[in-house]
């Protein structure tokens, strides 16, 4: 049935694209009968492996592939016409830029695509540079950029028109830690002021941090949707996370949690990669170190950083805050950790010889729907080897 | 149409600064001032000059048009290839939008390189007579025949007086009984008919022949016209030259008046030219009536012994001055254009939907059939006498399409022989062309609308 009043975003009925050879036979089903409704302003993740069909999907979303059989609506209508996709932001897979044009020129250029005043576009144009971090070198070729500063460039045109809907095609790919963190958060913010962003992507990490809900592909179907934390939720586990305590404390905790009949595994938490790679740069920004590179300010907190997202996205975008805070999003809530109120007799037993111990308890999403893809994938590589060895005819004879 | 335009703008940069166009300025920065030194010509300075300009002018337009050729093939081939279509293709801009951004972005490039380099040989043919010490004569010559822009009336017939001769030829052989009743109606028609033209364009020993042109319009009475005239013999003379006697002025006044009641003068001139060769003579223009009348008499003198004959296409015209060197120079800069036009709207087109390499073949292969149009129409023609139904629904059309870039549409002829490129021509012209160019282009406008951007990828 078709969305007539304007609830989803992207809504898709059977869309199917079967690539055909020469002749015309049949050659790969890229995508097979897909039903998808992305709705307005959520974040959603369409993840799979390589050549699951997700970069298909979109071209076919945006009308560079022709559906074999099926139909997309973009916003409600065809991608193509020139009402809608003025609406949309799409970064493609790779940051398909002019090489002859320099950062600023590529950007003005996107601009005028869109129709903006002059005026318009060096606001935006400079608010841009400034977020990818790339306004020292705004006059330099694209073509000399490394792929994770060209992949810089292509946000920032994705960005330029202030995009209600935001299409971004493994838009952290060939980025630094520091550079996915940014797009991130801004992914994360853009959300959060009522836009609808597709993200398109096989790491799976970046996908989870930031989605609402998400699409798991195979073969050119959807094998699971829904939101992140349903999927992802381990109802019978608890994860316990404290300040260090003695280890008479632990002994204590893990006899009493021991003598509840449950299993229980302590161990040190470990610091983040992400967390600690932004620590190295930051001290090193500190140090005024130079660089040839994207100068992106982790010398700022990530509150800091959060802000500066949130300051360039104000200058590039019209909508109201307070306007997208009355929106009611119909979907389910973001996958953050949910602080949850400390069971009272729980802790007098933690901690009765000791002094009290202030504890979180989170809500941790447990790897099931990784665990899940895990499995699935381990089977398609041994039915793959079994294809390759022949073992599994040779266990059928 | 801002989009458009940055489209547009967008394929100027990529033209220069990927130093495609560069490679062609340099050239001509470097051949033109060499070609205005070199030039030679007859060894007058105006042969100086009719070399300079009318090679000055190919030269720009050759390598203009390999320019434009390249640049418009590449032009959205080379998106569609290197996947920036995806970033433009996904923005507000309908496909036809796309491709006519580009196809307005070579006409820039064009445009202001024509521009430039057709102004550097204008001022460097204005300055070249000043280079040197020329002769008081070979100025007003100059004035006369390079720096001025001509009329030109080429002879003409009366068809309705053909077509009555070749049905009394007709009737008198059907009454004689000599008609050969084997051969086609259609067949002995055309005999006659070529036989009557053949008449009013030969002239036996003695005898006279002659040509009446209408709206004559030389600017003042004390001007020059002249006549240009080629001949051939068919006994050809021991020295290969035809003796002549010319006369020029208003016949009606001898037919119908009284020679005391001339109002205009009719001059004579005898002349000893040799065969198959473009002469020009020139007469004062008050020989042409008040209502622009004017009439050639060619005496074949007895003494030649042979048959004159002037070849139908270029036999004899009538010259006179019309209008300036400058506005004749700029309308044959625009004819240049024109072409130039065509060559960008038929790469765009052809890059919309072939590979770059096989859309400069297409493109070379239809700008080497244009500067050989005549030949292989001619070809064509004779092939289409047993195939008719085929060529006309087929190869007819298609030909259409092809571009004439020769003849009447080389820029040559019109800066040598200072012959001025009418309004009305250049209005066809740019009908004709801009007709094919559109054409094709909405040819490519309609498959790149309905193709697939992206590259399938599984």
């Amino acid at each position: 049935m078709v969305d007539t009043n304007g609830k989803y975003a992207i809504e898709t009925f059977a869309l199917t694209k079967i690539f055909k050879d020469w002749w015309g036979r049949n050659k790969v089903v890229a995508v097979e009968g897909l039903d998808l409704q992305i709705r307005r302003k959520e974040i959603f993740g369409l993840l799979g492996p390589n050549g699951s069909g997700k970069t298909t999907t979109l071209k076919m979303l945006l009308s560079l592939l022709h559906p074999t059989k099926g139909k997309a609506l973009v916003l409600g209508g065809d991608s193509r016409d020139p009402k809608i996709n003025s609406k949309i932001g799409f970064l493609p897979e790779e940051s398909y830029l002019y090489p002859y044009l320099n950062a600023r020129e590529t950007l003005d250029f996107y601009g005028r695509l869109f129709g903006l005043s002059g005026k318009i576009r060096k606001v935006r144009v400079d608010a841009l540079l400034e977020m990818v971090g790339l306004e020292g070198m705004a006059n330099r070729p694209v073509g000399t950029f490394s792929k994770g500063m060209a992949r810089r460039i292509g946000l920032a045109q994705s960005l330029i028109n202030d995009p209600e809907l935001l299409i971004l095609d493994e838009p952290t790919s060939g980025l630094d830690p520091i550079g996915t963190k940014q797009i991130k958060d801004l992914i994360v913010e853009l959300g959060r002021r009522g836009k609808t962003v597709l993200l398109c992507s096989h790491l799976l990490a970046d996908a989870e941090e930031v989605c609402d809900r998400i699409a798991i592909m195979y073969g050119g179907r959807i094998q699971r949707l829904g939101a992140v934390g349903q999927l992802l939720e381990k109802s019978d586990k608890r994860q316990i996370t404290t300040d260090a305590v003695s280890d008479e404390v632990m002994r204590k905790i893990r006899e009493i949690i021991i003598a509840s009949g449950c299993d229980v595994k302590i161990e040190a938490p470990m610091e983040k990669l992400e967390s600690f790679f932004i620590e190295i740069v930051r001290q090193a920004q500190q140090q005024k170190r130079p660089t040839s590179g994207a100068v992106n300010r982790v010398d700022l907190t990530d509150e800091d950083i959060t802000k500066t997202v949130s300051d360039v996205l104000d200058r590039l975008v019209s909508t109201d805050l307070s306007e997208a805070a009355k929106i009611e999003i119909d979907s389910p809530l973001k996958v953050e950790s949910v602080k949850v109120e400390a069971n009272e007799g729980l802790l007098e037993n933690l901690t009765a010889t000791v002094e009290p111990v202030k504890i979180e308890i989170e809500k941790v999403e447990p790897k099931q729907g990784q665990a899940e893809i895990e499995n699935e994938r381990d089977k398609v590589k041994e039915d793959l080897l079994d294809e390759l060895t022949g073992a599994g005819e040779d266990e059928n004879a | 149409m801002r989009r458009v335009w940055a489209v547009a703008r967008n394929t100027f940069i990529s033209a220069m600064r990927m130093k495609t166009a560069m490679v062609f300025m340099l050239l001509l920065i470097v051949l033109l001032p060499l070609l205005c030194v070199n030039s030679s010509g007859d060894g007058t300075i105006k042969g100086r000059l009719q070399s300079f300009v009318s090679y000055g002018l190919g030269l720009v337009g050759v390598l203009l048009s390999i320019l434009t050729i390249i640049v418009s093939c590449y032009s959205l081939s080379s998106d569609i290839k290197g996947k920036q279509i995806y970033m433009v293709a996904t923005k507000p801009l309908r496909r036809f939008e796309i491709v006519l951004g580009k196809l307005f972005g070579v006409l820039l490039l064009d445009g202001l390189l024509l521009l430039v380099f057709a102004s550097v040989i204008y001022a460097l043919a204005i300055q070249m007579p000043r280079m040197v010490n020329i002769e008081q004569g070979q100025t007003s010559v100059l004035q006369n025949e390079f720096f001025t822009a001509r009329k030109a009336l080429p002879m003409k017939f009366n068809s309705e007086e053909i077509e009555q001769a070749v049905k009394n030829g007709y009737t008198k052989l059907l009454e004689s009984g000599e008609l050969d009743e084997s051969r086609p109606k259609q067949d002995i028609l055309k005999e006659l008919r070529n036989n009557e033209i053949f008449k009013r364009h030969s002239v036996g020993p003695g005898s006279m022949v002659m040509w009446e042109f209408d709206n004559v319009a030389p600017s003042d009475a004390n001007e020059i016209i002249f006549i240009r005239f080629k001949y051939d013999a068919s006994q050809t003379p021991a020295d290969n030259n035809i003796r002549g006697l010319w006369y020029l002025g208003d016949y009606r006044q001898i037919q119908y008046g009284s020679l005391e009641e001339m109002k205009t003068p009719i001059y004579q001139m005898g002349t000893k030219k040799i065969t198959d060769t473009i002469h020009e003579i020139s007469f004062p223009a008050n020989a042409v009536a008040w209502d622009g009348y004017l009439a050639v008499v060619f005496q074949n003198e007895p003494m030649n012994n042979t048959t004159v004959i002037f070849p139908i296409e270029d036999g004899l015209e009538v010259l006179y001055k019309a209008g300036s060197f400058s506005g004749n120079f700029l309308r044959v800069t625009i004819l240049l254009f024109l072409k130039l036009a065509f060559l960008a709207g038929l790469g765009v087109s052809l890059s919309a939907w072939l590979s770059f390499p096989v859309a400069i073949l297409c493109s070379f292969t239809a700008y080497c059939v244009g500067t050989i149009h005549t030949f292989v129409i001619d070809s064509f023609t004779y092939m289409s006498a047993a195939t008719t139904i085929l060529y006309n629904f087929t190869i007819k059309p298609f030909i259409w399409l092809l571009p004439k870039f020769d003849g009447e549409y080389g820029v040559g002829d019109y800066i040598i022989n200072a012959r001025q490129v009418s309004v009305e021509f250049l209005s066809v012209a740019a009908v004709l062309f801009l007709a094919k160019a559109l054409i094709i282009l909405a040819i490519g406008i309609l498959i790149f609308s309905r193709r697939e951007i992206a590259k399938i990828t599984v």
